[in-house]
């Protein structure tokens, strides 16, 4: 499903130039819950951006689905931002003066199949537990409330990839184990996840754990074995 | 359909922020206010000048006493033009119809019992009524007998019956007219005020011959009003009745003519002219208001942009396109320019009735300056939102969304 090979990514800051991704190859395939672990800075948010489809490699190849990423036009990308990936942001991102459903419709809005949207926002609401919460504010909802909101949102299109960055980094622990259950549930479905995460805890839910260290992988493996038995 | 959908965001995102939205809408309001203002104005000026033209005839032209009138120079009353000229033009000149001669003279005493009035005294012809549209509408106008006889009679205008008869049917009462008694005959329809602002119904109306023996004792004329029988030899007509005026009058080639022709085209002329120094510069006011108008939109935009940028980011991370961001922002910036344009070509409307410059607006004169308004708004709106929403459109989102 997602095919990554010799990707790179490089930032020119102050005129320097900054390799922040070098030279990784990954496959994903469907079905399976990644956690990406590393300590901040070291280019996990840009790695699941590519992956994501908002921001495109400097260098290499990303395959989705058997279709290269690269020579996609921005039409294309949003329409596999819309249909194919639901994407859950660490500060949520909800639009503050739109309410909970309101909200969780903005994906139908750039859809084409717009039918019954405030109906399909209740079923997903119910789906992560809010169906009491539906006409609610961004600010009338606790954190974990706001997450499972943008949860909803990523859900609506009915995709099949979710991507999520660092997703409990904002909650406590009681919310971040909520969303960890409806990120079990949505595995359990059959979707692909990854997961960005600094949490162990929460990268130890996963069935496979990769390490970026210093702009490439640097270790690949089941959650089941430890990081010292892992082969490199 | 997608755009709609954009549409329902944009008019979602002007409600949500009640404040931004009107005071973007300010500048436009202003500007289209001020140009509903003026093309009503325009059209009812138009309209007005056309109604002037018809009432003047558009067969007709006039002949008046006198070389054309020079600003802020002192004239002596012009006393070449004669009742004599009037028959000559009428025999010897072709395709003219008839001819009416008239000898004006203002601020006449009248006077009826212990009551006190100043009249426009007018000594013509019993053909005048037609000629000039002026029938007496309770009573009669005087007859050629009641002119070969010189008879003191008059039609007198509605002002003077209210000055003079309270109530009272004047029909048959004596008058004193500059310390004459005339027998009035009849009372002219309403007129109003002249173009040059002078009270038609104040008028009284009597026999040229008792004007010229009785009361003025002269025997010059102030003007002769000419009807033609084709049109489109109008040019000729007037050419060659200066001719035959001159010749008359013994005017050698090169001297100045003695009299002034004022024909339909020329009525036409000195009307519009009077309005349109003011309508230049109502235009400019318009105009800079409407530039203020974008100018203000495009800024709101731009910090409406930059303060949207998370809202951008978020809508572009879950399927916006870029042309989904430019619609929306277009949309924004188009819809509040059309609101702005609305209410800004109602309100000028309201100020047009309010100042009561034309009571008599035509349909036409209500709904194109409203047309014209909205249709100037747009243009505003896209042309102010056109560089903030490409703006929206090409941030990236990964930036937008920090
Ligand atoms: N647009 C950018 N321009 C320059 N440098 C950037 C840009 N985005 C990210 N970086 C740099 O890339 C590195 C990795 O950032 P990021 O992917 O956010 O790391 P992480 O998510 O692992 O904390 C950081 O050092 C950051 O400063
Ligand atoms: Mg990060």
């Amino acid at each position: 499903m997602i095919n990554v090979q010799n990707l790179s990514k490089v930032f020119n800051k102050d005129g320097a130039e900054v390799r922040v991704l070098n030279d990784i190859s990954v496959i994903i395939e469907e079905g399976e819950f990644v956690s990406i672990m590393a300590p901040s800075g070291m280019g996990k948010s840009t790695f699941l951006n590519i992956l994501g489809c908002l921001d495109k490699p400097s260098d290499g190849i990303y395959m989705l689905d058997d279709v290269p990423v690269q020579g996609m036009d921005d039409d294309e990308l949003s329409q596999i931002r819309n249909r194919k990936i639901g994407y859950v942001f660490q500060s949520f991102h909800l639009l503050p003066r739109m309410t909970a459903w309101e909200n969780v419709i903005l994906p139908l809005i750039y859809s084409d199949d717009d039918s019954d949207m405030k109906e399909k926002a209740i079923k997903a609401l119910e789906s992560v537990g809010l169906g009491d919460r539906i006409n609610h504010l961004p600010r009338e909802l606790s954190g974990g409330q706001q997450q499972r909101v943008a949860i909803a949102r990523a859900l609506i299109n009915n995709p099949r990839i979710i991507f999520a960055d660092e997703p409990t980094g904002n909650l406590d622990s009681n919310s971040s184990a909520e969303v960890m259950n409806i990120f079990r549930n949505l595995h359990a479905q059959g979707r692909t996840l990854v997961v960005v995460t600094h949490d162990p805890d929460v990268g130890a839910l996963a069935d496979r754990i990769i390490e970026m260290k210093d702009g490439h992988i640097s270790s690949d493996r089941p959650t089941n074995i430890g990081p010292k038995e892992s082969v490199q | 359909m997608r755009i709609l959908r954009m549409a329902s965001q944009a008019l979602q995102a002007m409600n949500d922020n009640k404040v931004r939205s009107f005071l973007m809408m300010l500048g436009v309001i202003i500007g289209v206010a001020t140009l509903t203002i003026i093309s009503s104005s325009v059209m009812g000026a138009r309209s007005q000048v056309m109604s002037r033209v018809e009432r003047f005839g558009l067969d007709q032209f006039m002949v008046m006493a006198g070389a054309g009138r020079k600003p802020g120079v002192p004239q002596p009353t012009p006393t070449t033009l004669k009742v004599e000229d009037t028959n000559a033009i009428l025999s010897e000149v072709s395709n003219v119809k008839d001819v009416t001669p008239q000898i004006n003279r203002r601020d006449i005493p009248v006077k009826y019992q212990n009551k006190n009035s100043y009249a426009v005294m007018v000594a013509t012809n019993p053909n005048w009524s037609e000629i000039w549209n002026t029938q007496a509408e309770n009573g009669r106008f005087f007859n050629d007998t009641e002119v070969s006889r010189l008879s003191r009679v008059a039609v007198i205008g509605q002002t003077l019956v209210n000055d003079l008869f309270e109530g009272e049917d004047p029909v048959g009462k004596q008058i004193s007219v500059a310390n004459n008694p005339f027998e009035i005959l009849g009372v002219l329809e309403k007129k109003g005020a002249s173009p040059t602002g002078l009270d038609l119904d104040s008028r009284i109306i009597i026999p040229l011959t008792t004007g010229m023996k009785r009361v003025f004792n002269q025997d010059y004329i102030t003007n002769i009003k000419i009807v033609v029988n084709d049109t489109s030899r109008m040019n000729d007509t007037v050419n060659d009745v200066k001719m035959l005026l001159r010749e008359r009058h013994n005017l050698a080639p090169g001297v100045e003519d003695d009299f002034t022709i004022v024909t339909p085209t020329l009525v036409m002329a000195l009307a519009s002219k009077v309005s349109s120094t003011f309508n230049i510069f109502l235009i400019l006011i318009s105009l800079v208001s409407l530039v203020v108008g974008a100018v203000v939109i495009a800024n709101i935009m731009f910090i409406s942009v930059n303060e949207r940028r998370a809202e951008i980011g978020i809508r572009r991370a879950v399927g916006a396109t870029k042309k989904d961001i430019l619609s929306q922002f277009l949309i924004e910036s188009v819809t509040v320019s059309a609101l702005g344009g609305i209410t800004g070509g109602i309100l000028g409307l309201v100020a047009l009735k309010l100042l009561s410059t034309f009571t008599k607006m035509q349909s036409g004169a209500i709904l194109i300056p409203i047309i014209l308004a909205v249709i100037c708004a747009v243009i505003v709106g896209l042309l102010a939102g056109i560089q903030p929403a490409r703006k929206a459109a090409n941030l990236d989102p990964i930036e937008a969304l920090k």
